[in-house]
C-alpha cells in the first residue's frame, strides 16, 4: 500500500486510545422481546415452507375443501355422538404427525377451548350444561381441524388451492406475495433490531425514537420493494392478469382421504337423520 | 483476544458451523473466505454475541462468552462496545433520522457530554470523508455513502475489534479501493479487523491472514492470504473459484488474477 495515499486518513486521538468505559444499566427488555417475537414468527413461517411433503401428500385442494366442509358439518350438527366421532378422527389424524407439531396443535386447541369454557360457565350454571359441552367440543374439533390443515400444508399450496373455489388469481398472488414479504421484511426488521441491540452500549434516553426509526425504515423499505417488484413484473409482461397453475396429480393418498371424508358425510347424515 | 474452541452451531438442525477452532490476536486483520452459505456470517454473528454456540467455547479477552452472560445487560453493553459490527446490508444498521444522530447514537449512550459527542461525530465524518452528509437522511444516501455512515456509527464507539460482513459488496471500484485503504489505516491504528469477503482481488491488500471455509461449514485452511490465493486447487475445491480463474501479466510487470472465460 502506498503510504502517501494513506496520509489522507488522519486518525483522531481518541481512536488510537483504549476506551475506558463502564456501562450504565438500562432496561433493554423491549429490544430483546421484539427480537424473540420476530424470530418466532419467522421460524414458524420457515417451518411451514419445509414441512415434509411425503408424509402429508394429500392434494392441498382436497384438504382445503374437506376441512371447510368438516367445519360446516360440525357447525350444523346437533348430535353429540357425531362431534365425538369427529374429535376421535381428528386426534387419530394428529397422531400421524410429528411430536412437536402434535404438542403445538393440542396447546392451541386446549387453550382456546378452555377460555371458551370459562366464558360459558355461567350458562352451564343456569342449566345449559349440554350446550356448554357441545360448543366447547365443537370448538376443539374446529380449531384442531384448521391447525392440522395449516401445519400439514404449505401456505402457498393453500393459497393455490383457493383457485378451485373461484378466488381470482390476482388475489391468490397477493396472498402469496404477502407471505413472502412477511419473511423478507421480518428478516430485515430482525437485523435492524440486532443492530440496535449491538449499538445500545449504554443508557438510551430515547428508546421510542430508535424504535420508530426502525418502523419508518421498514415502511420505506417495503414501499421500495413493492415498487421494484411491480416494475419487475411489468418488465416480464405483467398486464394485470395472472394465471395460477396447479400441477394436479391424483394419488392413493387422495383416494383414501376422499373415502374417509365421504364416510364423515354419511355419518353426519345418519346421526342427523337426513 | 478471540479464542474459538470446537464451536458448532445449527439453525433448527441445519448445520452452520461445524467444530470451528480459531484464535485471533489483538491487532490482526483476518479475512474469512468461502462460498455462499458456508458459515462466514454465522461466525461473525457468534463473535458479536448475536448467537451463542450450541457446543464449544468462545472466549473474548480471556472471558468465556456464554448465553447466560449475554443476558446480563451490563456485561453485554461493555462487550458490544468492544466489538463493532458492520452489517452486510447497511440499510439494516441505520435507523436515525439524520446521519449526525446516527453517528452520535453510540457516544450519547456512553454518557458523553454533547461537546465530546460533537467532536467524536465530526472526527468520524472527517475520517470517512462524509462531512457533507451530516444533515442528510441516511435512508436516501447511495450504497457507498450508507456503508461509510454505517462504519462511522460503529467507529464512534471506538471498539477494539471491528467486524465487517462483506464490506465490498455493492460498492463501485473507486469506493472499494477507498475502503481497502481505510481498513489498512484503521488496522495500523491498532484495531483488530475481522472481515468476511468474496473479493479475491482485494483481500490480499486488506489482510495478511485468511481463514477458508468449505461447504461442510468447517475451516479447511488458515494461512497467509497470498499463499491461499496461490492455491488454486484448494479454492476450486471449496467452490470459491472456477476453472477460468487465472493470472495475467500486467503492463507494470506484475501479475493479477481475475475471472473470464476466454470465449
Amino acid at each position: 500500500m502506498d503510504n502517501n495515499r494513506l496520509k489522507q486518513f488522519d486518525m483522531p486521538g481518541w481512536l488510537l486510545k483504549d476506551e475506558r468505559y463502564c456501562p450504565q444499566t438500562d432496561k433493554d427488555t423491549f429490544i430483546n422481546k421484539s427480537i424473540l417475537s420476530v424470530l418466532s414468527i419467522l421460524s414458524r413461517i420457515r417451518a411451514q415452507s419445509i414441512c415434509k411433503s411425503a408424509k402429508y401428500s394429500v392434494n392441498a385442494m382436497f384438504k382445503v375443501a374437506f376441512t371447510f366442509m368438516l367445519i360446516l358439518l360440525i357447525s350444523f350438527s346437533r348430535n353429540f355422538t357425531f362431534i365425538v366421532i369427529i374429535n376421535i378422527y381428528l386426534i387419530s389424524t394428529l397422531c400421524l404427525m410429528d411430536a412437536d407439531v402434535i404438542v403445538k396443535i393440542l396447546k392451541i386447541s386446549f387453550v382456546t377451548t378452555f377460555f371458551t369454557f370459562v366464558v360459558l360457565v355461567p350458562s352451564a350454571i343456569w342449566g345449559s350444561s349440554f350446550n356448554t359441552i357441545m360448543i366447547t367440543t365443537k370448538e376443539f374439533a374446529t380449531i384442531t381441524a384448521v391447525s392440522i390443515l395449516s401445519h400439514s400444508t404449505r401456505w402457498n399450496s393453500i393459497t393455490g388451492a383457493l383457485k378451485c373455489f373461484f378466488v381470482p388469481n390476482i388475489f391468490i398472488v397477493v396472498l402469496d406475495i404477502t407471505i413472502k414479504y412477511i419473511v423478507m421484511l421480518g428478516d430485515f426488521a430482525l437485523n435492524m433490531l440486532y443492530a440496535l441491540k449491538l449499538r445500545s452500549v449504554g443508557k438510551n434516553k430515547s428508546k421510542n425514537t430508535s424504535v420508530s426509526g426502525i418502523a419508518g425504515t421498514i415502511f420505506i423499505k417495503s414501499k421500495e420493494m413493492a415498487e421494484d417488484m411491480y416494475a419487475a413484473m411489468e418488465c416480464r409482461g405483467f398486464t394485470g392478469e395472472y394465471n395460477v397453475y396447479n400441477g394436479f396429480r391424483f394419488n392413493i393418498a387422495d383416494v383414501i382421504y376422499i373415502v374417509i371424508n365421504i364416510g364423515i358425510i354419511i355419518t353426519f347424515m345418519y346421526f342427523e337423520r337426513i | 483476544m478471540i479464542e474459538i474452541n470446537d464451536v458448532s452451531f445449527s439453525y433448527s438442525g441445519d448445520n452452520a458451523l461445524n467444530h470451528i477452532n480459531l484464535n485471533i490476536e489483538s491487532g490482526e486483520t483476518v479475512a474469512l473466505m468461502g462460498s455462499n452459505g458456508c458459515g462466514k456470517s454465522t461466525l461473525l454473528k457468534l463473535i458479536n454475541g448475536i448467537i451463542s454456540p450450541d457446543s464449544g467455547v468462545y472466549k473474548f479477552d480471556g472471558e468465556e462468552i456464554t448465553h447466560k452472560k449475554l443476558q446480563d445487560p451490563k456485561f453485554t453493553k461493555l462487550f458490544h462496545q468492544k466489538i463493532g459490527f458492520v452489517f452486510q446490508n447497511s440499510d439494516t444498521q441505520l435507523f436515525c433520522s439524520l446521519v449526525y444522530d446516527e453517528i452520535a447514537f453510540g457516544p450519547r449512550q456512553m454518557g458523553m457530554n454533547e461537546l465530546d459527542v460533537d467532536k467524536r461525530v465530526n472526527d468520524c465524518l472527517t475520517l470517512l470523508d462524509i462531512q457533507d452528509l451530516k444533515d442528510r437522511t441516511p435512508y436516501h444516501l447511495s450504497g457507498g455513502e450508507k456503508r461509510k455512515v454505517a462504519i462511522a456509527c460503529v467507529l464512534s464507539l471506538n471498539p477494539d475489534v471491528l467486524v465487517l460482513d462483506e464490506p465490498m459488496n455493492g460498492l463501485d471500484p473507486r469506493t472499494q479501493r477507498w475502503l481497502v485503504e481505510f481498513l489498512v489505516k484503521i488496522n495500523q491504528a491498532g484495531k483488530t479487523l475481522i472481515i468476511s469477503t468474496h473479493n479475491l482481488e482485494l483481500v490480499s491488500e486488506i489482510s495478511n491472514r485468511a481463514i477458508l471455509f468449505d461447504e461442510t461449514h468447517k475451516i479447511v485452511a488458515d494461512m497467509p492470504t497470498q499463499k491461499l490465493l496461490e492455491d488454486i486447487d484448494l479454492l476450486k475445491k471449496v467452490n470459491l473459484v472456477d476453472e477460468y480463474y487465472h493470472s495475467h501479466e500486467g503492463h507494470d510487470g506484475k501479475g493479477h488474477k481475475h475471472f473470464h472465460d476466454h470465449n
